[in-house]
């Protein structure tokens, strides 16, 4: 078996005139929890549907676990579990009832479906309301059927497209826990979202995706450091020579700004002794000093040049 | 290699949906069916007089269970694709590991049921209020069967090609609905002048009409092999062009 999980190569997809996606490459390791980040309109879900069979591409691959999407279909869909960002809706059956309908397509008869539907609806607090039908569900409880339809087959890839898009913070942090909990039991995650934090937090790795292109790729961390504006701002006294403010055990350049210096550094909390410890022998009196970390937000906005709200 | 299970479970969900709201879409065919006996039954049928040697009501009974046959069967698969497009329901199967041919069976199948349902209820509603003489019932039950699933395939189709519920009313309401009429359920096409006879050798529902009369009331405008025939030939026809279409998936994919 391949070791990756997902492997996207050169995928391109036009609607009429406009590029949906201009040659998307992305690597997924199996196990790996990873995030597509991007701008609403960026690609990401043309990308996530073309993977999964809704949506025809014009040229590239997509192979699962090594095996082809389109040749091999039943065989890459078995292996994946899709939580769309859409809620879809049902107006005659019972959940529980759905469940039973989305394993048996999967091809898992009712027996076999049955103790993995019950924990699922256990596990997601759907029990009680388990003979109800969609529409009666709050919005958060839409949310947590989307995700317990897409791991009724237990798949070994969860696709989720903006699982937290219009939930509120609460149940954004359930479901968070709850992905990292299928993640450390072996479930290899791809994630798409324009939420920042959400990236940050869950993700082993990222790619940026912007305009139907992949940007950039690496672990939020490693994104940061590269592209993010971290640094140290030391407030000094009024008098202070400013002269001479080189700090030798970081090679960094520094700006000042009245009797603000500012300097440029990859790991602010690393370098504050360092600075204090310098700045101390040299006789100069600190006012204040604060940090000011980078995130994937400073990255993307390096990137292209705008907010990833726009 | 097939998803049995896979195929097995859309069709018991294309049943099981229309059996769950079976008050609109079994029991209005059956209210209209008694109306309509009621209506030339007791009242009408002093003034019109026997068909071919039969009884009005019972001239146009086998119509009846034509039009309520293929109208059901029709608007199963179409009104459930539709429903499917709409409501953002299509996706659970088109990234589940199902072939376009597993699909298309299903609700086919789906269709057909509810067809035949449809159809042989009204069978048992002429057989019970009129006295219904089914001569040749093998293919009475034959032609309901084809029919059902001729017009299952049919509705599978303009549910793939409609995006929204205005335009599938307009296939059903300027195509169907029309042809149904015109095909000789409340005639024969003896009474009709010679240019509208020849036209109505163009409508295939024509055939299937004629061709469930002669297997009820051995009674018919057209040869019962002509009609058994066309039967088929629609049957492959549109079963085709469904399977095909929803293979390809062009309509209901980007």
């Amino acid at each position: 078996m391949s070791e990756f999980a997902i492997q996207i190569s050169n995928l391109k997809k036009s609607y009429k005139n406009v590029h949906a996606l201009n040659g998307v490459n992305v690597n997924i390791s199996d196990g790996e929890f990873f995030g597509l980040l991007g701008p609403n309109g960026a690609g990401k879900t043309t990308t996530i549907n073309i993977l999964t069979g809704l949506v025809f591409k014009d040229s590239g691959n997509c192979l699962v676990f090594g095996k082809d999407t389109v040749v091999d279909y039943r065989e890459t869909r078995s292996k994946i579990g899709i939580a769309a960002q859409e809620l879809s809706l049902d107006w005659f059956f019972s959940i529980e009832k759905l469940l039973y309908f989305q394993a048996g397509y999967y091809g898992i008869n009712r027996i076999d479906a049955k103790s993995k539907i019950d924990e699922l609806l256990n596990k997601l607090g759907l029990e009680k309301k388990k003979d109800s039908k969609l529409r009666q569900l709050s919005g958060g409880m839409k949310r947590r059927f989307q995700i317990a339809k897409a791991l009724v087959h237990d798949p070994d890839i969860l696709i989720l497209d903006e699982p937290t898009a219009g939930v509120d913070v609460e149940l954004r942090h359930e479901l968070w826990n709850y992905l990292r909990e299928l993640h450390s039991k072996g479930k290899t995650i791809l994630l798409t979202t324009h939420y920042i934090e959400e990236a940050e937090l869950l993700c082993e790795n990222v790619s940026i995706i912007d305009e139907g292109k992949i940007l950039k790729e690496g672990s939020p961390k490693q994104l940061t450091e590269e592209l993010g504006k971290s640094g140290v701002t030391v407030q000094l006294s009024k008098n202070t020579n400013i002269n001479n403010l080189k700090i030798s055990s970081l090679d960094q350049e520094y700006t000042v700004e009245d009797s603000r210096v500012h300097f440029s550094v990859k790991n602010p909390e690393l370098a504050i002794p360092k600075i204090i410890q310098e700045l101390s022998s040299k006789d100069i009196a600190i006012y204040s000093i604060k940090t000011e970390t980078s995130s994937l937000e400073d990255v993307f906005l390096n990137l292209t040049g705008k907010s990833i709200n726009e | 290699m097939i998803n049995w299970v896979g195929l097995y479970t859309l069709t018991s969900r294309e049943v099981g949906r229309f059996f769950s709201v079976y008050r609109q879409t079994v029991i209005p065919g059956l209210i209209s069916s008694v109306l309509y006996i009621l209506i030339f039954g007791f009242t009408l049928e002093q003034r019109i007089s026997e068909i071919q040697g039969i009884s009005y009501t019972m001239f146009i009974l086998p119509g009846l269970i034509m039009m309520n046959t293929l109208t059901n069967a029709s608007s199963n698969t179409s009104s459930s694709m539709l429903q499917m497009k709409l409501l953002q329901q299509l996706p659970d199967l088109l990234t589940a590991p199902l072939s376009g041919f597993e699909i298309a069976l299903a609700y086919i199948i789906g269709g057909t049921v509810r067809g035949m349902v449809n159809g042989i209820l009204v069978l048992i509603v002429g057989v019970v209020l009129i006295d219904l003489p089914v001569h040749d019932i093998a293919g009475t039950l034959l032609f309901i069967f084809l029919v059902s699933w001729a017009f299952s395939s049919m509705g599978l189709v303009m549910g793939q090609i409609a995006e929204s519920w205005d335009q599938l009313a307009m296939i059903q309401n300027f195509f169907l609905t029309p042809l149904s009429f015109l095909g000789g359920v409340f005639y024969s096409i003896n009474m009709l002048p010679s240019w509208a006879q020849s036209l109505s050798f163009l409508n295939p529902i024509y055939y299937m009409i004629n061709g469930i009369r002669y297997t009820i009331l051995e009674k018919s405008d057209s040869p019962v092999s002509t009609s058994l025939w066309m039967a088929i030939l629609l049957t492959i026809l549109f079963t085709s062009l469904a399977l095909i279409m929803m293979q390809s998936g062009k309509r209901i994919k980007q």
